[in-house]
């Protein structure tokens, strides 16, 4: 309980100092099985756009061979979030399904989020930036 | 002065739900109460099962019988905070019987599937099924998240994998019964479905089906269980399969009039039952997948299927006939409630398609369920199948164990009691014989009496006899579905 007040105060007193930048960085650091191909990352700011009817804020694709495979998107204004992404193992460009449409490539969402024979729903994946935010993201399937 | 009285409120509700009295355990209570000991067969299993010595309580172990019965079967459905509402949907548990110089060693561990960690964790059953309908708040990616590899086993190289049939196999040690993972056969395959009923060839080539509503992949594996081809086939409906069968020179797709009509869940609920369109049954050839052929013949419901054999032109396989399909669209939901069956047993069947083209059902008296046969026999001419039985149609599960001789038509039959759950039996050739019929039937009961999972071995040649060896483990295991001997 003690710690939890103490967590409680500091996130009240570093508030004044967020207000003079509302800009942040947002940083997905990948875990891949394999070192090939890409990763491809887009980032929401709405749920409509999450769900489909919107384009995503931002985009990156990542050299899944890389010492650290990391998205970094800076200078984003306050407010929540949500990130899709998927290991393009081959390389091809699109994600690999099997023959009954099931993917066969590694695919994640923000707060490492599963849905439920789905992809996982913003309720699950948003999250809010209000500061600099990084994320580890299990892509190792 | 809101916040503390709402604070407690909040504490009350925490603490009922910590000393876990909520609706599902007192229904749970009140059905322990109200059924009969066979609830037994649908019990949960707390705690894998270490190693321990059967006792002989009848009879001698038959000279020359060394090996291991592997069975797989649902063994844990409930939880304090959710239940499976289904038989199908429990957690897969392994028992492994090691006979070895007269003795039996009993373990059993369950698969440790990611269904199983999260419900765990969660403290509840969420993962939706064959007939449950699951919990908002399971976490399913994959249907292998779901998978809850309960159904069958199967040996494949040096490893032995835990079959359900709407997922991958789960690889685990066959000695320890350590779960190693889920198998992943090439890469673009991932999460496809395979059958708890592969078709295993006498030197081991293993066939199998994934079903997809109107497709099937059809798989084929050598011995080792490395991947020799797989390949889709369209069919002519989406038919509930369960099992398939197989000759040495085709594959036989039965297809009941139970359709998938609505992508929903609990599965079940997504099929319809259509007796109007009877039953087709497709032969497809093994070595051209393209060759097929589309026979008709009445409706009927069926979970399990013999193997296949040719005679002349003709191919002929037993069946266990249900009526229809209510078992498994309700009536394995009340079993694991506890609430008797009021459905029609399974009897036994024989269909020949013809070389013409026409098909031909004998249906015989025998009660029946869980078919199979000497497995070096399996897709050649063949006269006998053993099953399990009963003596009256009330009997909620087997309590007899049968054999039927298809040259004559005939079943004997040894009964166990009503004491008994009598599990599928397997086959097993005594040593150095070459004639059919000079074979030991293994498999377990549960006792009801006495509250004990027992292992017979019974002789073929003396069946009505009863069995030549009983041993008597400690504990008591629910009812399994499927094994091998191996």
């Amino acid at each position: 309980m003690k710690a939890l007040l103490a967590a409680a105060a500091l996130a009240f007193c570093a508030t004044p100092a967020l207000a003079q930048d509302a800009s942040a960085d947002v940083t997905f650091t990948f875990q891949v099985g394999q070192p090939t191909g890409h990763v491809m990352v887009a980032l929401f700011d709405s749920q409509a756009a999450y769900d489909g009817s919107g384009d995503p804020v931002r985009v990156a694709r990542v050299d899944a061979s890389a010492a650290a495979v990391q998205a970094v998107f800076e200078h984003l204004p306050a407010g929540d979030y949500a990130m899709k992404a998927f290991h393009d193992v081959d390389d091809d460009g699109r994600m690999a399904t099997n023959p009954f449409g099931m993917p066969t490539e590694p695919f994640a969402f923000s707060n490492n989020a599963v849905g439920n024979m789905g992809p996982a729903g913003w309720n699950r994946a948003h999250f809010s930036v209000s500061g600099d935010t990084a994320q580890m993201i299990n892509l190792a399937q | 002065m809101m916040i503390p009285s709402r604070r407690s409120f909040l504490m009350g509700a925490a603490a009922l739900s910590a000393a876990v009295v909520t609706p599902d355990l007192v229904r749970a209570a009140q059905a322990a109460a109200a059924t009969p000991d066979w609830a037994l067969a649908t019990a949960d299993v707390e705690a894998d099962i270490t190693a321990r010595t059967l006792e002989l309580v009848h009879g001698r172990a038959p000279a020359g019988l060394e090996g291991v019965l592997f069975r797989n079967g649902p063994a844990k459905f409930r939880r304090p905070g959710g239940s499976a509402q289904h038989w199908f949907d429990g957690d897969g548990l392994i028992r492994r019987f090691a006979l070895s110089e007269g003795r039996v060693e009993l373990s059993a561990r369950f698969v440790a599937t990611r269904k199983r960690a999260q419900e765990e964790r969660l403290g509840a059953m969420v993962m939706p099924g064959f007939g449950t309908l699951g919990d908002p708040r399971a976490e399913i990616g994959s249907p292998d998240d779901a998978n809850a590899a309960n159904t069958s086993v199967l040996m494949a190289g040096d490893k032995l994998w835990a079959l359900w049939e709407a997922g991958s196999p789960v690889a685990m040690d066959p000695i320890t019964l350590q779960t190693e993972g889920y198998v992943t056969l090439r890469p673009d395959l991932r999460a496809m479905p395979f059958l708890a009923h592969p078709r295993i060839e006498p030197d081991g080539r293993i066939w199998n089906l994934g079903m997809g509503g109107d497709q099937a992949l059809v798989w084929r594996l050598s011995a080792d269980g490395t991947l020799e081809d797989a390949s889709l086939i369209p069919l002519p409906r989406a038919s509930y399969v369960h099992d398939f069968t197989a000759t040495e020179r085709h594959l036989v797709i039965v297809l009941q009039p139970w359709v998938r009509e609505r992508q929903t869940m609990p599965f079940a609920d997504g099929f319809a039952w259509r007796p109007e369109t009877g039953t087709q049954i497709l032969v497809v050839d093994k070595d051209d997948l393209t060759r097929r052929r589309i026979f008709e013949t009445d409706a009927f419901g069926f979970f399990h299927l013999g193997d296949a054999w040719i005679e002349g032109d003709d191919i002929l396989f037993d069946i266990a006939l249900h009526r229809d399909m209510d078992f498994a669209a309700r009536g394995a939901s009340e079993i694991v409630n506890g609430v008797p069956l009021d459905g029609e047993a399974a009897r036994l069947g024989l269909i020949r398609l013809k070389s013409d083209g026409a098909t031909e059902l004998t249906r015989l008296p025998a009660i029946a369920e869980f078919p199979r046969s000497d497995p070096a026999r399996a897709g050649q001419m063949r006269r006998l199948s053993v099953h399990t039985s009963a003596d009256t149609p009330e009997t909620p599960f087997a309590r007899a164990i049968g054999v039927t001789d298809w040259s004559t038509a005939t079943t004997r039959t040894f009964d166990f009691g009503a004491g008994h759950v009598v599990d599928e039996m397997v086959w097993v050739a005594k040593p150095g014989t070459r004639s059919e019929a000079d074979a030991w039937l293994i498999g377990p009961s549960l006792n009801l009496t006495e509250r004990r999972t027992e292992l017979h071995v019974l002789d073929v040649a003396a069946l009505e006899d009863g069995p030549v060896a009983t041993w008597r483990a400690d504990v008591a295991l629910p009812a399994a579905f499927h094994g091998i001997w191996a």
